[in-house]
This record gives structure tokens, sequence and C-alpha cells, in this order.
């Protein structure tokens, strides 16, 4: 009972986050200075009443908010044919827009850059806090140790190490290896099978390790902190008193308590994930959300920017509720609360 | 319940664990045997035209992969204005652009001019088709030329504006009358101005044509056809085979976007690409030093100035109007440094809005002003700009401090010029902190003129008209590309004079004058005409030409040819 109540508010305030999120996307975008049409215009000489043309194929000729003088006259419903009202009403009918630099429909080109993104960003984050929890682990059981302060120093060197200068450090070392840069050889296609993959794949390598390595750090100090905390607890003597291996130790008694900031952690990567890491997207030449974010910016491109951010506010959020929902389950306190 | 969680991440780490080693560790024994990469197989089914070759005899092409920051933003040459020598390689001219101050034959193997100036008449190419097949005579061109007037092709239809009528009076016959002579017909007009296709483009309204997109927009009579493009990945040129110079002997040219220099650098070092197009500055080092590759530093008709704002209803202070203040920014403008800091040497310090590389129409009486804060504040005390409150800043007649506004868009080398710059300025007493914005934001301020300097460049015409075209009032207009604001009297008429001076000595002397009368009145204070530093794999490629300033121009590209 306590449990689906706890479940019902978490949720319930996800979706009301979820809502101010929206508003807000709407209102942040049209604060910034510039003005779209004269980037959805690429000629400097286009005439006026093409330039208004534009205007009025985006909706961008409508009031904001709402028109102030029409509500003034009283017809209501035409004084709130607005930009806002028009996003809400698109949104709800699950149409994010068309872009205004791609000229595309906004949800097919998310759909399309997330997916790579998340081929780009998954394999280095799992492999991240595989070793950052590993190491982390042996560092706080060796405590004190040669080995617990080469984990240490790695953690930290990781964590500080940036990830544009590493990721050229290995673009330069595997020069001639491995290709330099974008997702796929120029002109294979996903129907060519398994060696569109194998040629995808290579070009993942770099990117997974960059990752990989960066990504590391954090886990790895955070892992050791923590456990370090739970392996000086009383149970853990008396679990050695008992004459359990280390290894049970660690995997039943340890690593399990010590999960808990490990499982926030990894939750809040995994939904920033999404939103792609302009960095590695850069240096690679990958065409993921985080440069198409990126340009959208540059361009004013309103449809695009709010589609992302919208995207990456759901994947932060459902994040942390899958977070909540595994501290209720690994950790029996927070139900009762 | 618990332990069942427990499994289940158990299970999720050793996924985790194994899953991007799979991807990640199996290519790898691979990669260390061979280093360039398996060449897609070419998909022939996609391909009709291919169809007929059986893969097994066709050896492997050669791919000519060329490395550039941005490929284009649309495949529709009507309104878009990245990557003119991309597009040059698809489509064709009457007349071509070849070395910086030459022109060629292209689709007009010769012409002639009536002796009023008035009636040109070319002699088309016979043979020469569309990538669709459809042919291209003489009727097709005047088609293409006609429809360029009519819908206002923003790309290049304000090149016509003269052509009254544009005929085939047979297929191989092609007459244009113009409404008043032309002094640059050949030099400039027909440069830009492709010949698309009726099969193609006929019949589609306005707002078709801006928004028509696709491969289909990339047909064109030139030696590559558009096969390909992934936005903001690649893009794909195949050999024409009817090409009517005949086959190029680079079979595919495909273009790579990085989304930075250094990255493209080392995809060259690498030879995951054979060209860039663009070497910055501070790449040069490390491409030259390799062996396998050639750096080409060329002159270009690239020129980078301060802009004066000189709009009479700008919003710039009063006294920056004063012929005195900007003769002493001159001596105060440091160009040495700014080519050394901005530009790491590779540039020529700049005296006259048209650069050297365009020969004879380059004023070369004007001798350069060199930097001279002594002589600059000897100008200014003389002139009455004093700094009656011992501030460092000088003040004017009413009191009013020199404090000027100082734009530029927002790249590394820019924001080392601006300081150059402003400290330049602070020797005489003038004060311009530098901003950098970024370029739509320095756009903004254009419909109002509300700067005092900007700094900025231009990639000119190989004719001059262009480059003083840029200063008549009516550019002024938003939307023009007048961005100084500058406006006289003098100016104006010289600048129609020269437009319809078919004599080009006489042309060469007013275009002179004209140079003179900017440099005196210093709409723009132009800093450096800078170097096109291209760089390409020697082990290769061979043999394409210098003299363009762009070895991708179809022009110099076309001479080029793999090494075997």
């Amino acid at each position: 009972m306590q449990r689906r109540d706890y479940l019902i508010r978490k949720i319930f305030f996800a979706f009301i986050t979820l809502i101010v999120v929206a508003f807000f996307n709407f209102l942040l975008f049209r604060i910034l200075p510039g003005d779209p049409v004269r980037l959805i215009i690429h000629s400097p000489r286009m005439t006026r009443e093409a330039q208004e043309r534009i205007r009025t194929n985006f909706g961008l000729d409508k009031p904001v908010w709402f028109d102030g003088e029409r509500l003034h006259e009283g017809d209501v419903i035409g004084a709130f044919d607005s930009q806002f009202t028009a996003y809400v009403r698109n949104l709800l009918r699950g149409d994010l827009g068309i872009s205004f630099a791609h000229r595309q429909d906004v949800s097919t080109l998310l759909a399309e850059r997330a997916w790579r993104t998340v081929v780009l960003l998954l394999g280095g984050d799992l492999l991240a806090v595989v070793l950052g929890m590993t190491a982390g682990l042996i560092g706080a059981w060796r405590r004190g140790t040669r080995l617990d302060l080469a984990i240490l120093l790695w953690g930290l060197f990781s964590w500080a190490l940036p990830t544009f200068f590493l990721g050229i450090i290995l673009l330069i070392l595997a020069r001639g290896r491995l290709p330099v840069g974008g997702m796929v050889t120029a002109g294979l296609k996903p129907e060519a099978g398994l060696t569109y993959w194998l040629d995808v794949g290579k070009h993942l390598i770099l990117p997974t390790i960059t990752l990989a390595v960066v990504y590391t750090g954090e886990y790895i100090l955070i892992m050791r902190s923590s456990a370090m905390e739970v392996l000086s607890e009383d149970y853990i003597l008396t679990a050695k008193a008992k004459g359990l291996s280390t290894f049970r130790i660690l995997r039943d008694h340890a690593l399990k308590n010590a999960m808990l900031p490990m499982v926030t952690m990894i939750a809040l990567t995994l939904g920033y994930t999404v939103g792609g890491a302009i960095q590695v997207e850069t240096v690679f030449s990958w065409p993921g959300l985080g440069r198409l974010m990126y340009e959208a910016v540059q361009k004013r491109d309103y449809p695009v920017l709010q589609g992302s951010f919208l995207l990456l506010a759901i994947s932060v959020i459902a994040a942390n509720l899958l977070a909540d929902l595994l501290y209720s389950a690994l950790d029996p306190r927070v139900k009762a609360e | 319940m618990k332990t069942n969680l427990w499994r289940f991440l158990v299970v999720c780490v050793v996924l985790a664990l194994t899953a991007p080693s799979l991807i990640g560790c199996q290519p790898q024994p691979e990669t260390t045997t061979e280093a360039p990469q398996v060449q897609p197989t070419e998909a022939p089914a996609a391909e009709p035209t291919l169809a007929g070759a059986e893969p097994p005899t066709e050896p492997e092409p050669v791919t000519l992969h060329v490395g550039t920051t941005y490929i284009w933003d649309t495949a529709n040459p009507t309104f878009g204005w990245y990557n003119y020598n991309l597009r040059n390689l698809i489509y064709d001219t009457l007349i071509e652009w070849g070395d910086i101050d030459t022109f060629e034959p292209d689709l007009a193997e010769s012409w002639t001019v009536s002796d009023d100036g008035l009636v040109w008449t070319f002699k088309i190419r016979e043979g020469v088709t569309f990538h669709d097949g459809t042919p291209c005579t003489a009727e097709e061109i005047a088609w293409s030329l006609n429809w360029t007037i009519e819908n206002e092709i923003e790309t290049f239809s304000f090149y016509l504006a003269n052509f009254a009528e544009v005929v085939a009076l047979d297929p191989t016959t092609l007459q244009v009358t113009l409404s008043d002579p032309v002094g640059n017909m050949e030099s400039a007009l027909l440069l830009f101005t492709w010949i698309l296709p009726p099969s193609v483009w006929d019949g589609m309204s306005y707002d078709e044509i801006m928004e028509f997109e696709g491969v289909a927009a990339g047909i064109g009579t030139g030696p590559y056809k558009l096969v390909e493009w992934v936005e903001g990945e690649y893009l794909i040129l195949e050999a024409f085979e009817d090409y009517w110079r005949g086959r190029p002997a680079i079979d595919r040219v495909v273009y790579r976007e990085f989304a930075t220099d250094d990255v493209m650098i080392q995809a060259l070092l690498a030879g995951d690409i054979d060209v860039i197009d663009m070497v910055p500055g501070p790449g040069v080092q490390s491409l030259e030093s390799a062996d396998t590759v050639e750096v080409l530093i060329m002159d270009s008709l690239f020129i980078d100035e301060l802009i004066i704002n000189s709009h009479e209803n700008g919003t710039q202070p009063a006294s920056l109007n004063d012929p005195q203040v900007r003769l002493a920014m001159e001596y105060a403008f440091d160009r040495g440094q700014i080519i050394t800091l901005g530009y790491l040497g590779y540039g020529e310090p700049a005296t006259t809005v048209l650069p050297t590389s365009m020969g004879d129409w380059h004023n070369s009486d004007i001798k350069p002003i060199l930097f001279d804060p002594v002589e600059g504040n000897r100008i200014l005390d003389e002139a009455g700009y004093l700094d009656t409150d011992r501030d460092g800043i000088r003040e004017d007649g009413e009191g009013n401090p020199m404090e000027y506004r100082l734009y530029a868009t927002d790249s590394a080398s820019n924001a080392r010029i601006l300081e150059v710059i402003s400290d330049g300025l602070s020797q005489i007493g003038i004060s311009a902190p530098p901003t950098v914005m970024n370029e739509d934001s320095l756009i903004g301020l254009y419909p109002d003129f509300d700067f005092d300097l900007i700094y900025w460049g231009w990639g000119l015409d190989p004719d001059p008209d262009f480059a003083m075209f840029i200063f008549t009032c009516d550019q002024r207009e938003e939307g023009g590309w007048n961005d100084s604001g500058y406006c006289n009297e003098d100016f104006e008429r010289m600048y129609e004079e020269q437009a319809v001076t078919v004599d080009q000595e006489e042309r060469r002397e007013l275009i002179w004058e004209m140079q003179q009368k900017l440099f005196d009145d210093r709409p723009y204070l132009v800093s450096t005409y800078y170097d096109n530093i291209q760089a390409y794999r020697s082990d290769r490629f061979t043999g394409f030409g210098l003299g363009c300033g762009d070895i991708l121009w179809k022009w110099c590209f076309l001479q080029g040819s793999p090494i075997e």
C-alpha cells in the first residue's frame, strides 16, 4: 500500500516537472536574441515579400502569447491564435513541428539522431560503469595499498581529463588503423548488412574508449568512497569472522550497500546520454543529437531546440524516476518514508 | 524479490561488459593488416546506369575524398550559397572562370559582339547532354537564362540585369540582346550563371522552385553528377560518362564533413581524406612536415577589412565621419601584426579593395600607409581632438570621448585581430574595446547601421564590378550588399560609367580612380589579401592546376589525375 502511494507520488511529480519543462522550453528560446527568419533565408538579397511568406509558413507572423488588441476587441479565440497555443496544441498531438533549418519533421529528425547518439554513448557508458565500479570496490578493499593509490590516481586523472583532448590524442595514435571520425564510410547503407555494422563498429572504437576513460573517474571515486564507508561497518567484520570469502563479502555485503549512491549516478548519466555528448560528437564528427542541438542554437531553429530539450527532459526525468524506483527496491527504508 | 533484482543487476553488468567488448575488439585484428577502408561494394542495384557493368571486371573506382567543415545547406542551386567549387563541378556555364584572371569557353565555343555592344552571339557546343540524358542545345540554354531572369533566381539572376532578350536562333546559336552595353560580359556575368535543365525545373512555381530538394536538383551538364548527399555527413559525386570534355580521370569525389579542423588535418595525414579545401593557418606546419602531403599556399580573391560605419543615418559618433580621424586610424592600423597574429603570416598587407591577385585591376599606384601611431597622434592633435580630461581618451569639440564599438564574428583568430586593432587605436587615444558575437547578431545590426567598426571580409569575383557594386547607394537597402553604408555621388557616377564601358583599358582607368576614391574616403580599412591554403595527398593524386587559387575549382581540378 505504502509502496503504491510512493510510486504514484513519484510519477505525479515527474509529470508536473515535465509540464513545467515544456512551458519553459517555449519561453527560453524566444528570449534569445536573433531572428530565425534571417537564418532561414539563405540569401541577403531576398525580398521583403518572400521573407514575409517564410514567416507565415512557419507561424512566426503570429504573436508569441496572445494578441492584446484583438482581446480588447472581444475576439478571444482570434486573440489566442498565437505561437504558444499552436505549440501546446501540436505538443498534445505529438507533433513537434518542422525544423526551420532542415525543413524536415522534427520527430523524424530527432529519432534519427537519437539512435545514433545512443549507439555512440551506450557502449562507453556501460564500460565505464563496470570498470569504475570494479576498480572503486577493489580500491576500497585494498585501502591504503599501492594498488589503491594507483586506482585513486587514475580516477582523479581520468575525471580531470578533457574529453576533446583525449579524443584527439587517440585519433593521432590510431591514425591509419582506424577511421578518423564519421559514423560510417560514405555511401555504405544498412542494407549492406554485416559489412555496414562492422564498419560502424570500427568507427565506434575510439569514441567508446574515450567515453569509457573519461567517465570511469567519476564512478571510481564515488564507488570507492561509498564502499569504504560500508567496509568499515561492523557487519563486514562479522562476515569476515564467519569466514566468508573476500569475493562473497564484497559481492553480498559491500557492493549491495554501496550501490545506493551509484544507482543515482548511473541513472543520471544514462539520462543525460540521450542529450548527447557534444564534445565526443564534435571530435569524432558523429552526427548525433549533441551536434544537432548545437547547430540548432546557432541557427535559432526553435522547433528542433524545443523538441530536443523536451526529449532530454523526458529522458532525465525518466532516469530519475527509475533511480527512485530502484531505490525503493534496493533500500527498504525508502518505502517506509 | 531482492535476490531477483540482484541477479538482474549482475546480468546487466555481464551484458555491459561483454557487449561493448564485442563491438570494440572484434574489428581490431583486422585493422592492423590493412589501413584503408574497404570500399563499399558499389551497390549496383541502386544505380541503374551501372547495372550493365559487372563488378568482377570493373576496376576499383578512383575516389578522391575532400574534407570540409561544411558541405552545403541545400542541393538546390537556386538559393544555396555555400561551396561554389562543389556546385561548379556539377553545372556548366556559357563561359568558364579558369585561372584567377582568365576566362575560358565552356558551353559557348566562341562568341561575337555587335559594334554597339548590345548584341552578343554565342556559338554553342554540340553534343552536350544533361546528366539525365536530355540534350543541352542553344534552346535549353536560352530557356535556362530566361527562366533565371523571370524567376529572379537569387544566386545569379542579378548578373543578368541588363539582359533584354535571350533567343536560340538555331540549336548551336544563342543570341543575347542587352538593354545597355555591359563592360564585363565575359568576365563576370556569365561565369556564375549555371545552365539548368528544363526537364527538371520547367513548370514549377516560385515556391516549388524554392522548396525543391534532392538529387534531381543536382542535374547539370558538368563533369560530375550528384549521387547522394547525407546532411552533416557526406556527399558523393560520380564522373559523368557523357561529359563533353570526356569522362574525368577521377571516378568519384566524396565530400566529408568534419566538426573540427584539427581532426580534419589528422584525417589527411592518415589518408582518410585526400584534399582539405581550406587549411587553417595553425595546421600548415604539421602538414608541411609530412612527405605524403603537398601544402598549397595560393593567392586568392579573399580580403578582410575593418568596416567603418559611413551611413549618414548610422548610429556612429560624429567624430568617426571626419576624414582626418579616419586617416589617423589608418596610421594606428597595424597590418603587419594583424597578419602575423590573425593569419599566421599567410597574407599580404592590403591597400585597396581589389587584391593584387586581380592583376591589372589592382591600383598599384596606391602606396600602403605604414603603422605609425606618432603620426596618427599628430593628425588628431592638429584636427583638434584633444584629451582634455587626461583620461587617455581624446574628446571631440563637444567634449564627447572618442569611444567606438568594435565588433567581429566569434572566431579565435578574430579575437586576436580585434585585440591588435583595439591596441593600435588606444595608442592614438581612441578607445575601442573588442566584442565578438555570432554572425546573425552581427547581421542584425545592419538594418539600422547600428555599429561603429566591424571586422569582416569578402570573397570577390575575378571581375572588379562586384567589389565596387558593394559601395553603391542602392545596396544599402535591407538585404543589399553595402555593409559600410557608403554612398557617394562621384563614386556612383564612375560605377555606372565603368559598367557600360566596353573598352577594357578605359574601364581599368575608371576602376583605378574608384579605388583611389575609396582609399581616401575610407569606408573600409582593408587589412589583408590573405592566402587560400589547401593541402592534398601528393602520393595519390597529381597534376591539379594551381592558377585558380583553388584546386577544387573545375578548371584546375579536371587537370588532376590519380597516381597509379
